[in-house]
């Protein structure tokens, strides 16, 4: 099914891009924005079938849920918790929404409010790339994940881009978001 | 030679009932983890109430036989589900998750009409356990938010079984009727 879904993903993103309007079109191995999306959705889920049983799994930086440059992480904006990150196992269990990037932005006040949108969101911050030493342009897309007995999960990935502008991700977002074409979890 | 004075399994029942339904309900408003809901949900409110609940044929209560068996086992299947998803054995999904919450609303709703023939605090009590399973229902099957609403409103659920086990403690404490439970709401 998430194959299938990928499959009219990147048909649709393909007719962006053919149309001068596609977004994340990244080179090597820098993950593309349909990537994030597509994993963020199969995360949610993930979750949705396995229910917290299923954090684990985010932790760990060799698994699913981390490719190129990218990765899941889950967060809990109720809780005002990180509950799995795999390349940050620092921050796991601890609060959230008073972390801000250099320019002050509050990342998880945003990614809450943006991920509580029905077909979730992007927020633009700025963030370390994996491997990098320095801050890089981060766009992350975030979802609610619907869970037993909890609510405000969320589960996020970005890609890392100095250019695309955010307006184009949410775009591309909402044309793969069609109800049609992409039934709700 | 004077008759052994034999304790009331209800008050054991009611204590486990309680105080898993409440932590349960500390977990879905987001005040903590699921871990401690497991553990409770095995030995207190599964393990405990279970006992009290066969303990209950003796005294000839068939409404607390059935109920505090019958909720011990919903604690305990609860907590092996969870467990079960930890370990991939009969992976249990959200979906999953409502329709066992949906047989045990239906069950509930049989055990709310006799509760209404016992005493006013234990209809309240049903009425509160049947309303707040409604409520978990809903919020499996479209309405996520309302999951908050419930752990609210089971913690009310869980006071009013508290109240019941205070009243027949403090009654053989005390030696008389300190907080009244109520006449039935149906005679």
């Amino acid at each position: 099914m998430i194959s299938g879904r990928r499959t009219i993903c990147l048909a649709a993103l393909a007719a962006l891009a053919a149309g001068g309007q596609w977004v994340g079109a990244a080179e090597g191995d820098a993950a593309t924005a349909e990537e994030a999306v597509n994993n963020v959705r199969a995360a949610a889920k993930f979750l949705h079938d396995k229910g917290s049983a299923g954090y684990a799994e985010f932790n760990n930086k060799d698994g699913k849920w981390v490719w190129k440059d990218s990765y899941v992480f889950v967060y809990d904006c109720r809780r005002d918790r990180m509950m799995a990150h795999p390349m940050r196992p620092d921050l796991v269990g601890k609060p959230i929404m008073q972390i801000t990037d250099n320019t002050g932005r509050p990342i998880f006040k945003e990614l809450c409010k943006a991920g509580s949108e029905a077909r979730g969101g992007w927020v633009e911050y700025m963030w370390q790339k994996p491997g990098a030493g320095r801050l890089s342009r981060k766009l992350s897309y975030a979802l609610t994940a619907d869970m037993s007995f909890t609510t405000g999960i969320q589960v996020s990935a970005g890609i890392y881009d100095e250019k695309i502008p955010l307006s184009d991700l949410t775009r591309a977002l909402e044309k793969m978001s069609d109800p049609a074409k992409y039934p709700a979890l | 030679m004077t008759e052994q004075k034999l304790g009331n399994p209800a008050v054991v029942g009611l204590a486990g009932f309680g105080l898993t339904t409440m932590v349960l309900q500390f977990h879905n408003v987001g005040w903590m983890g699921l871990g401690p809901v497991v553990w409770l949900g095995l030995i207190f409110g599964g393990l405990a109430q279970m006992i009290a609940g066969l303990q209950e044929m003796k005294t000839g209560n068939n409404f607390g036989y059935c109920a505090f068996t019958a909720y011990g086992c919903f604690w305990i299947a609860l907590a092996l589900l969870l467990i079960g998803n930890h370990y991939d054995l009969y992976t249990s999904s959200k979906t999953d998750v409502g329709w066992f919450l949906v047989a045990w609303t239906v069950f509930t709703a049989i055990l709310w009409v006799g509760s209404l023939r016992i005493h006013g605090a234990l209809a309240l009590t049903f009425t509160l356990l049947l309303i707040g399973f409604i409520l978990l229902d809903l919020a499996h099957f479209g309405y996520p938010d309302l999951t908050v609403v419930a752990g609210y409103e089971l913690m009310a659920t869980a006071a009013m079984a508290w109240y019941i086990m205070a009243h027949i403690i403090f009654a053989d404490v005390f030696g008389r009727d300190v907080l009244p439970v109520g006449k039935p709401w149906i005679r």
